[in-house]
């Protein structure tokens, strides 16, 4: 099944996809064909699918992940400067007279045999906490929101790259013949309903030809733009409209020989299998009542943030390659011990639960989860600092998230910071190392995936990268 | 599979060995792509001092060898290096990820064996006229295009197709030169009087800006985080209107890159150089603003250097250029053209960043003109009615000593008054209610009698956070307030204090313990001088200690007196006559209310014991309420007038234009390409490698642009016609419309882009180039593909037969609209937001676009609002570019999600309907209906095979809508636009349905 095919005369990929499933394969062809035997051989793939639960707006590991119990004794007092070293700030906080650390409010425990630490906003993610492993040192270049979730999604800050999702279905394809390969779905925070926006770019294709960017399914109106027959059409009448449609469209084939004409009755094809497939995959009436139990109240709701785990784990089941989940609110300048608690009331059961489910069906050996935001936030505090409530800057110096399943060792933490969760002392990881890491699970060296654009061979890992061996299985 | 064909692919070009290897053609892309990341121009990343981009270093001795000896295979190094299977010898490395193929490497060796001639890189080199080459069948060129590609067919043993039939000619090239399917009408006419009148069309403008914009990067938000709306369409006018008026491409080129800097610039060459502000601009709070001022300049090179240069210049921005003689020097050498904007590094968030311009229409500006005349008229009337004013002043003055006359004063958009005088002892406050519920687009003035306590700070009034628990997601200081600080008053407008804020205060201070009166004025404009701060009806100087402000301070705070940002900050004294006006207050009523005795009490002062202040005040009395009607009317025609003419004003749209600091910015080199590394300093100039400017060329953006299209520079006029020729024929001569550089393909028919070149440099006549471009014989091919053709030559380089190319995401919807005659055709104006699916803004940000209803529905694709962070999906499907930045090679795919889009998009369906409807009206029989809507789309009669399936589709339709009244009525009135409701709804709707289908044809979607 050719779906998401490849036609575009101005591509100069050097691969065919392959068939539904070819994953790794395709890949090597992709490798030998124009470098003979010597174009390297394919690792071996862990992961056949991602979920990536991106946290928009820049989850506080100080409240979530990253315990520093020495700051409550510093309540308070100035950040020294031997921790702050003059790096930049935005200009929210450039101009503060004092920078005034800000201790967590929140209790912190450690979880599982691995004992790692989690805070007591995340009582369901501690539950699996055996399965995750924590990275701590993760660190960006950029300051502010744009730039750098742009970076998280495309390996440059800039407009204008390719989303990692687009990466992964233009080197694996897809891995079923009825959806996207790519599926981006959104939610929004109720810990802060005015929080950043999002942009269509950050599930686009950049220079990539357009069918490789994501899809976003959406939970009001047509899940997928355009799905629905227009009223007082109804499948019948699309069907028999369809094959008339191609009987004309082959006859012009046998007209002008064009195979671009076949081509164009096939996404036909492809796009009236996805007005059945998508609203099959959609519907989750069927699902047992255990299954909402499992991903909380929330998950009956269509656009929220459990709905779309539940979402993803259903797309997980069907083959879609890269399922992005973005959820907003975590952008706390202010008032962030109340904004917080409602970002987690909305996050931790689905999240934790996802892990749970694609683990009871056998599905998390061969699929990566991710949970993460773009940068972290300052242990010092923007605007006024009370016992009970405070704000964090942003801080790309250092932060957590957290990564499952294929591939990736479960009960681990790696990296470390120093006691003000300001800077990293052990085993930084950077945004390329993530992606090369991500890529590395699914079976694809970040080196070798490339497409040449206005004569650069380009990378998602740009010229940087390193696969982060300590968490791989 | 695959392998097989690369195999008879090297068998078929080893077969040909005898043919002459071409360094350009053959060889250099090799060594570009294989081999200049180590031995090329990049100094810093140079190998063993080797270069294979200079024929120099290519041919001389490196340690003990030479790297290539011409002619001998067994002395040359680089075969040696290519063919050894010593691991650490072996080149390229295993590990740089690049290889050779078994053809690339025997390649090279028949170029060594042939003697390793070089040449430099070919668009580097001025193009040189060439004669047309001989051909065999000279019956066939009906120009000079026309030599150059069946010189190479017969060369590669291929012929050219014969030529389209005349409805598919004219149906391809209304496409292509107005972006429209022809109307039915347009018959039997002589190809070339067709394509004078579809060049003389204002439709050719709109056709041509399309591309125009992509590759400007043209788009109605400013690209960042929350993507404000800007207002940039007087430039997409401008460029309308240029290829209409068939402005040289030279004049083109110069108006947009310097048009400020011409001798007394016009208004249009100023709009025209707005193409280098249609970069993305960041507003998001917190940024650091010089990251982001370097990243708009290094934007401008990028997109310059692509669309007239074809040269991959942000590759220098870091390191020299890895493949081309482009040097990180050459960069910021042409980085320093374009640094010279007195902008800043954060853009506003909703609206045009300085520098801006009033870009009026020619209408607009007619009608300024018309008000400043009145206005000078009213005026001139005023001042002769002077002296018979004030004799009746003076007359009507003494009769108030005997009847006063009721309190007068300004109450015209007085929105609330207090009027009590109230004491503050630092804890007490008014709460006024919701009162004076200002954001940051409003206009309003405050006006107060104060009479503060010595050495006390505090609010005089405010709508502002006053508690942290009062909003979930504000902090205190969030809002509005006027501020007494050390006796200075102050207005401070909040979002957010350290950075997203504007604040001013008085250079003078109020005296403690006196009553003052104080007026503060703020114009709507956003900005500290759009402030205005009287004390006792005196203007004051204003001291701005910030001027940031990006967002709405609006709160839903009540108005308080005497209070604002916390209970540390209340007044301390006395208040009165507190005064809430929803506009901004004229100078002259800032007086007018400092006077604080009653009309009635002025006029028993002699005239010349009165204060300015007073003298105002009864002026204005008399001459609004108590003057002869004829005084009054003069007066109040002249107010009317003025405030007339400050809201036509309002009404001019603005446009972000280039303009030049009287004192050039310093440039230099940026280390690592990074905003805050600065290394060497630089002074603009060109790269190199290229021509040198002329030595009396100003060295600026206008002398930059005029030396873009000298006679010398080799690269302009090569990637004009290349693009040109693109538009037309799918794929440029060189593919890499982009790239023209050693990385880039080099041309399919080098000799023709070259002649192209020098014909279009003869007087960069646009609409000339494009005649002897679809007069050709090449363009006038029907597109059918031969299976030899497809076999030799699938992508169709060599042009055996005419391209079939899929429309462009505005020609798919142009073309519905057009057919289905619902298209409203006005050239320019503001952009416009027709159907799309609810909520797509909301999912992203939290705010839908308002769409639009009516005409505005139906204009054409390349008006349609772009917005950057959330662009109209249907264009997005269709393989829009995003705009985000440069883009002169759009790319066609075919998914899943066009078909959706064609089949069940409110735009397409009503189109159909439409069309169904405009075919019931012109044709009578079922036959005739479906024949005509077919021709609509088409421009061409269904074949009998066709008209059977289309016939039995709308039978079949027929009797289904027949039985299901209630599904045919929703079908046809699908849309807003209005049905005629006469029409039988059951034929009208499978019609309708049938319509839809032939919309989704693949003919429909192709221009063939």
């Amino acid at each position: 099944m050719n779906s998401f095919i490849d036609h575009s005369l101005q591509v100069t990929r050097r691969h065919f996809f392959g068939r539904a499933g070819v994953g790794a394969a395709a890949l090597a062809s992709m490798m030998n064909e124009a470098a003979g035997a010597a174009g390297g051989t394919p690792l071996p793939a862990k992961a056949k699918r991602v979920i990536y639960l991106f946290q928009s707006g820049a989850p506080s590991q100080l409240d979530l992940f990253d315990h520093k119990p020495g700051l409550a004794a510093r309540f308070g007092a100035d950040l020294p400067n031997s921790i702050r070293q003059g790096q930049r700030l935005t200009g929210m906080t450039a101009g503060q007279d004092r920078f005034p650390t800000a201790p967590s409010r929140f209790k912190f425990a450690q979880h599982g045999k691995s004992g790692a630490w989690l805070s007591e906003l995340m009582p369901h993610t501690a539950r699996v906490a055996d399965e995750l492993c924590f990275i701590k040192s993760m660190h960006t270049e950029a300051i502010n929101h744009d730039p750098a979730i742009t970076f998280f999604q495309t390996g440059a800050q800039l407009a204008g790259r390719p989303s990692i999702g687009s990466w992964l279905s233009y080197g694996l394809g897809s891995e079923n013949h009825d959806l996207p390969a790519f599926v981006a779905l959104l939610s929004n925070g109720t810990g802060n309903p005015m929080d950043q926006p999002l942009y269509d770019r950050l599930w686009g294709s950049g220079f990539l030809p357009t069918k490789h960017q994501g899809v976003k399914f959406r939970s009001q109106g047509d899940p997928v733009l355009f799905l629905s027959n227009p009223p007082g059409l109804d499948a019948g009448a699309r069907r028999r409209m369809l094959d008339d449609l191609a009987k004309l469209n082959q006859m012009e084939f046998a007209e002008v020989n064009d195979p671009e004409i076949n081509t164009r009755i096939a996404q036909y094809e492809l796009a009236y299998r996805m007005q059945t497939s998508v609203p099959d995959l959609t519907d989750v009436s069927n699902e047992p009542a255990s299954t909402f139990d499992l991903y909380g109240p929330d998950s009956r709701t269509p656009g929220t943030f459990a709905a779309n785990c539940l979402l993803a784990r259903r797309m997980a089941e069907r083959g879609v390659r890269f399922i992005q989940l973005f959820h907003r609110g975590w952008d706390q300048h202010t008032k962030l011990p109340k904004q917080i608690e409602g970002q987690c009331r909305d996050t931790d059961q689905p999240s934790a639960a996802l892990v749970a489910d694609l683990k009871q069906r056998g599905l998390l050996d061969d699929t990566l989860v991710v949970w993460g935001g773009e940068f972290g936030r300052t242990v010092y505090c923007q605007g006024r600092l009370t016992p009970d409530d405070y704000g964090r800057d942003h801080h790309p110096r250092c932060f957590t998230i957290w990564m499952a399943g294929g591939g990736i060792k479960g009960g681990i933490t790696h990296g470390e910071t120093d006691d003000f969760s300001y800077n990293i002392t052990r085993d930084p990881v950077d945004v390329h190392d993530l992606h090369a890491t991500i890529l590395h699970c699914l079976g694809i060296d970040h080196t070798k995936l490339t497409f040449k654009f206005q004569g650069r061979h380009y990378r998602l890992t740009d010229v940087f990268g390193k696969v982060v061996k300590p968490v791989l299985t | 599979m695959n392998r097989l064909v690369l195999l008879f692919i090297s068998i078929a070009s080893l077969l040909r060995a005898q043919d002459r290897i071409e360094f350009n053609r053959d060889i250099r892309p090799i060594l570009s792509d294989t081999c200049f990341l180590c031995h090329g121009p990049d100094k810093a990343r140079r190998k063993a001092d080797l270069r294979l981009d200079v024929e120099s270093s290519a041919k001389a001795k490196h340690e003990d060898h030479f790297t290539i000896v011409p002619g001998k295979l067994d002395q040359s190094e680089l075969i040696r290096r290519i063919t050894t299977d010593d691991a650490d010898d072996r080149m390229p490395p295993l590990d740089s990820g690049r290889q050779l193929t078994k053809q690339q490497i025997d390649l090279l060796k028949r170029w060594v064996a042939q003697g390793a001639s070089w040449q430099a890189h070919w668009s580097f080199i001025a193009p040189q006229r060439p004669a047309l080459p001989p051909v065999k069948d000279s019956a066939w060129p009906r120009n000079a295009v026309d030599h150059f590609i069946l010189a190479k067919l017969e060369h590669e043993g291929l012929s050219p197709s014969p030529e389209a039939d005349a409805a598919a000619l004219q149906r391809r090239v209304t496409l292509d030169l107005t972006g429209l399917p022809p109307a039915p009408s347009e018959t039997s006419e002589p190809y070339t009087a067709l394509v004078d009148r579809l060049l003389a069309s204002p439709r050719f403008g709109e056709r041509m800006a399309i591309r125009w914009l992509d590759a400007a990067r043209y788009a109605d938000t400013s690209g960042y985080q929350s993507d404000g709306e800007r207002w940039m369409w007087r430039w997409r006018d401008w460029v309308i209107d240029a290829y209409n008026a068939n402005m040289p491409f030279d004049q083109f080129t110069i108006e947009q890159i310097g048009g400020d800097l011409l001798p007394s610039a016009t208004l249009p060459q100023k709009i025209a150089t707005a193409f280098n502000r249609n970069h993305r601009g960041n507003a998001e709070g917190g940024i650091v603003p010089e990251e982001f001022a370097v990243e708009y300049v290094v934007d401008r090179v990028d997109t310059t250097c692509t669309v007239w240069m074809g040269l991959t210049m942000g590759c220098a921005r870091c390191h020299d250029h890895k493949y081309d003689p482009l040097t990180q020097n050459d960069f910021y050498s042409l980085f320093a053209f374009f640094n010279n904007v007195p902008e800043k590094g954060k853009a506003i968030k909703v609206g045009n960043s300085v520098p801006w311009i009033p870009a009026p229409t020619t209408a607009q500006q007619r009608e300024l003109a018309q008000l400043n005349d009145r206005i000078t008229k009213a005026e001139a009337h005023l001042t002769k009615l002077e002296p018979v004013i004030a004799a009746a002043q003076l007359a009507w003055e003494k009769t108030l000593v005997e009847e006063a006359t009721p309190p007068w004063t300004v109450t015209r958009s007085l929105q609330k008054r207090f009027d009590k005088t109230e004491d503050f002892d630092g804890r007490r406050f008014v709460d006024g209610g919701d009162v004076g519920d200002f954001g940051y687009f409003d206009k309003f003035s405050f006006t107060a009698w104060i009479k503060p306590h010595a050495g006390k700070d505090g609010a005089i009034l405010s709508r502002m956070v006053e508690d942290q628990s009062d909003s979930a997601f504000a902090s205190i200081d969030e809002g509005y307030r006027v501020f007494l600080k050390d006796g200075r008053v102050q207005l401070h407008l909040t979002k957010r204090w350290l950075d997203d804020a504007l604040r001013v205060e008085t250079e003078e201070q109020v005296p403690p313990d006196q009553w003052r009166h104080i007026t503060v004025v703020y114009d709507g404009s956003r900005v500290a001088a759009g402030v205005k701060i009287f004390i006792n009806g005196q203007p004051q100087k204003l001291r701005v200690h910030l001027d940031q402000l990006n967002q709405t301070f609006a709160t839903k705070q009540p108005f308080r007196i005497g209070a604002g940002g916390g209970a540390a900050n209340r007044f301390q004294g006395q208040m009165r006559d507190v005064r809430v006006y929803t506009r901004a207050l004229a100078d002259e009523e800032s007086t007018i209310l400092a006077a604080a005795e009653s009309v009635t009490d002025i006029a028993k002062l002699p005239v010349s014991k009165r204060t300015d202040l007073q003298a105002t005040k009864i002026r204005a009395c008399f001459l609004t309420e108590h003057a002869e009607p004829a005084q009054r009317a003069a007066q109040s025609e002249l107010n009317t007038l003025r405030e007339q003419r400050a809201v036509f004003i309002e009404s001019i749209p603005t446009l972000m234009v280039m303009e030049e600091m009287p004192v050039p910015r310093e440039a230099h080199i940026l280390k690592r390409g990074v905003y805050d590394q600065p290394g060497e300093r630089v002074f603009p100039g060109v790269p190199a490698s290229l021509p040198p400017m002329p030595a009396d060329a100003k060295v600026n953006r206008l002398g930059f642009a005029q030396w873009l299209v000298s006679e010398k520079n080799p690269l302009t006029a090569r990637v004009a016609v290349n693009q040109l020729w693109q538009m037309l024929f799918g794929t440029g001569l060189v593919k890499t419309s982009e790239d023209f550089g050693s990385q880039g393909e080099p041309p399919s028919h080098p000799e023709l882009l070259d002649w192209l070149a020098t014909e279009f440099m003869r007087d960069w006549d646009v609409k000339r180039l494009m005649k002897l471009l679809v007069t050709s014989a090449t363009y006038r091919q029907s597109s059918r593909i031969t299976p030899a053709a497809l076999g030799r030559d699938p992508e169709n380089r060599l042009l055996s037969h005419a391209p079939r190319v899929r429309l462009s995401a505005e020609m798919v919807r142009d073309q519905a609209l057009a057919a289905a005659g619902l298209l409203v055709e006005n050239i320019g104006g503001p952009s416009v937001k027709p159907y799309q699916p609810s909520g797509l803004g909301k999912e992203l940000s939290g705010t839908d676009l308002e769409l639009d209803h009516g005409d505005k529905l139906f204009r054409r694709g390349l008006y349609t609002f772009w917005k950057r962070t959330s662009p109209h999906p249907t264009m997005t499907a269709f393989d829009a570019p995003g705009r985000e930045m440069c883009c002169v090679r759009p790319s066609r795919t075919d998914t899943p999600l066009q078909a959706l889009a064609l089949m069940n998009d409110i735009t397409f369906v009503e189109a159909a309907r439409a069309l169904a409807q405009r075919v019931m009206h012109e044709m009578q029989t079922r036959e005739d209906r479906v024949c005509h809507a077919f021709r609509l789309a088409l421009n061409r009669a269904p074949k009998a095979q066709e008209l059977k399936v289309l016939l039995a589709d709308y039978d079949l339709q027929l009797t289904r809508f027949r039985s299901d009244p209630a599904s045919a009525r929703s079908l046809i009135t699908t849309g807003e636009s209005l049905r005629d409701n006469l029409l039988d709804p059951a034929e009208h709707a499978a019609l309708a349905a049938l319509c839809g289908l032939i919309l989704n044809l693949d003919e429909a979607v192709t221009k063939q």
